[in-house]
């Protein structure tokens, strides 16, 4: 099938699951109830339920997931590893310890803003010790995915400490933050996280041409004119910013990044120019399925959605690997 | 015209090579030979650009390699290594045209004239029937000449190549060299290429670097260089050198009693 058709295709998928994930909830809502209230001002209690609670919780939903497999996508090319996602790099530990902080020391609720920042600033912290790691080394990807797994290592062991010394009353949402939850992100922060997540995942696709030419290795990329070094140091840290802004407000979602590249990959292949931007549309779909049953399957409890992505996910990726089995190439 | 002014290289802190100097003619087919580890990569890498020497200049057509323009550099020699790590498989078409990145700014896409020269290319190294192919279900042959076609799209006057036949059983090899000859002689290619067997080297190159103990200890044409003194020096091994009967070029055969 033709690549543009397919994605077209997929766009469509991505409505429905939209409108899909819309109705769906503890309230009862028609597809037509939903769309008045999305495109009218209105008062009443649909109204706020569609524009207030569901709307910026969807739209979280897809710029999260888009935003965590591109960089998933990156971090497998331009450090030629099958492995890599963003959390390999160390980002989600650093956020989930910036995050930890927080509930632990009961700095979370003097005010909503204190969370995401915290989870960025950690994130921060270990996108700087990464880079830091890799200053001398030039980027190479072994070093890169090495100092990501000791930056992990690291503030794995921190969280645990923080926890161990703390006797908060929070802890039990500092648990549920640290497996993905999307209830816990403030729609004050989601114009930011949009503007950047998506100016970011834009970029990255429209790179789709140098991350190919980086994953045939440095001495190729480096006759054919690119400087290698510099070049994965600026996309480590854009796809690094792009996870930082997604964790620090939904909390450590795994799977995606990692899984998701993969998948598309035995749709469309491994061309990145092609694949970058699949990757995003699929990311998103399967992050709004994904926070649709985490939010309704045992409403009002809410599954963490960590635990929903790792589930479908890997559910959907034995299926792969069964029915496609002799022809494993991941 | 390749100028190599008093060049020293070192790999991992050990200098491999030191003070060579040499000039390497324009449109010529050069084999650099030696034993494993004298540096016979290192050399090529640092006349791709890829290995700045710790000391010396090296010029193409006067201009020093490495304060040329990356990009500019890039549309000048092209490079094929000896591995490719292959984690992600490509198809081969679009692996092809990789090779025309030089060519594309970052997000501009392929034009008309990048698909002409890929057909053109693939067409050249009989690779055209792989196109829908995946890099690694290609056999090893197949696969020397789709890293060839794509250091071939670059559409530079000089190729360098790292044992670009390595692995290869001997009709491969032909095959591979054949190509490169051609290319030398009817595409006016400077080829560059390290080479370990030495009869491919005699056979195939006007020109011969030969590497031993961080020097160059001979160059010129194979009659000249494949000598058996030098050889059994060299490599710890007696040979016979003979004349192929064919081709009228030295044939080097070692002697194991």
């Amino acid at each position: 099938m033709n690549k543009i058709l397919k994605f077209v295709l997929l766009l469509i998928i991505l409505v429905i699951t939209f409108i899909i994930a819309m109705i769906s909830g503890i309230s009862d809502i028609s597809v037509m109830e939903m769309l008045k209230s999305l495109f009218s001002t209105g008062e009443g209690n649909t109204y706020t339920i569609i524009n207030q609670i569901r709307l910026p919780r969807v739209i979280i939903a897809i710029v999260a997931g888009a935003g965590l497999a591109c960089s998933g996508c990156v971090f497998q090319g331009v450090l030629r590893n099958p492995l890599a996602d963003p959390f390999t790099l160390g980002i989600s530990g650093g956020a989930a310890f910036g995050a930890s902080i927080g509930f632990a020391f009961g700095i979370t609720k003097l005010s909503w803003i204190f969370l995401p920042l915290l989870g960025f600033l950690g994130a921060l912290l270990s996108v700087g010790l990464v880079y830091i790691l890799n200053m001398k080394k030039e980027f190479d990807s072994n070093t890169m995915i090495l100092s990501g797994v000791v930056a992990s290592y690291i503030f794995s062991s921190a969280v645990m400490l923080v926890f161990s010394i703390s006797s908060s009353d929070q802890l039990y949402s500092a648990f549920m933050w640290l497996m993905g939850n999307l209830a816990f992100f403030d729609e004050r922060i989601l114009p930011m996280v949009i503007i950047l997540v998506m100016a970011g995942v834009v970029i990255l696709c429209c790179l789709g041409n140098v991350i190919n030419i980086i994953s045939l290795g440095n001495e190729k990329s480096n006759s054919l004119g690119i400087n290698t070094a510099r070049t994965v140091k600026y996309i480590f840290l854009l796809s690094s910013l792009i996870t930082a802004c997604i964790v620090s407000c939904c909390g450590v979602i795994g799977f995606v990044g990692l899984m998701i590249p993969h998948i598309t990959r035995k749709f469309v292949g491994n061309n990145n120019k092609v694949l970058m931007p699949f990757s995003a549309v699929v990311g998103a779909i399967f992050l709004l399925i994904c926070d649709t049953v985490s939010r309704t399957v045992i409403a009002p409890v809410e599954i963490p959605i960590g635990v929903i992505t790792s589930i479908i996910g890997g559910l959907f990726f034995v299926f792969l690997l069964l029915r496609k089995a002799g022809k494993i190439s991941i | 015209m390749i100028k190599i002014e008093k060049v020293s290289l070192s790999y991992d802190k050990r200098t491999v090579l030191e003070d060579i100097t040499l000039n390497l003619k324009e449109k010529s087919f050069i084999g650099i030979i030696g034993k494993n580890g004298t540096g016979k990569s290192t050399l090529l890498k640092s006349i791709a650009g890829l290995l700045k020497p710790v000391k010396g200049n090296i010029f193409i057509d006067d201009k020093n390699v490495y304060d040329m323009k990356k990009n500019i550099l890039a549309r000048k020699i092209s490079f094929m290594p000896q591995t490719m790590q292959f984690d992600f498989s490509f198809n081969v078409k679009d692996f092809i045209m990789f090779g025309r990145y030089p060519y594309t700014n970052m997000f501009k896409m392929a034009s008309a004239e990048d698909f002409k020269t890929v057909e053109d290319v693939m067409k050249l190294t009989e690779t055209s029937e792989l196109e829908e192919r995946n890099i690694n279900e290609l056999s090893g042959g197949e696969r020397q000449k789709v890293l060839l076609a794509q250091t071939l799209v670059q559409q530079t006057d000089i190729v360098a190549l790292d044992e670009p036949t390595s692995h290869l059983d001997i009709g491969s090899q032909a095959t591979i060299f054949k190509l490169l000859k051609m290319l030398n002689e009817k595409y006016n290619k400077t080829i560059i290429t390290t080479v370990h067997d030495l009869n491919l080297a005699g056979e195939f190159c006007s020109d011969i670097v030969f590497l031993d103990d961080k020097k160059v200890i001979n160059f010129g044409s194979a009659e000249k260089v494949l000598n058996y003194k030098d050889i059994e020096k060299v490599y710890d091994v007696k040979v016979v050198v003979h004349t192929n009967p064919i081709s009228k070029k030295p044939v080097v055969i070692p002697v194991y009693n």
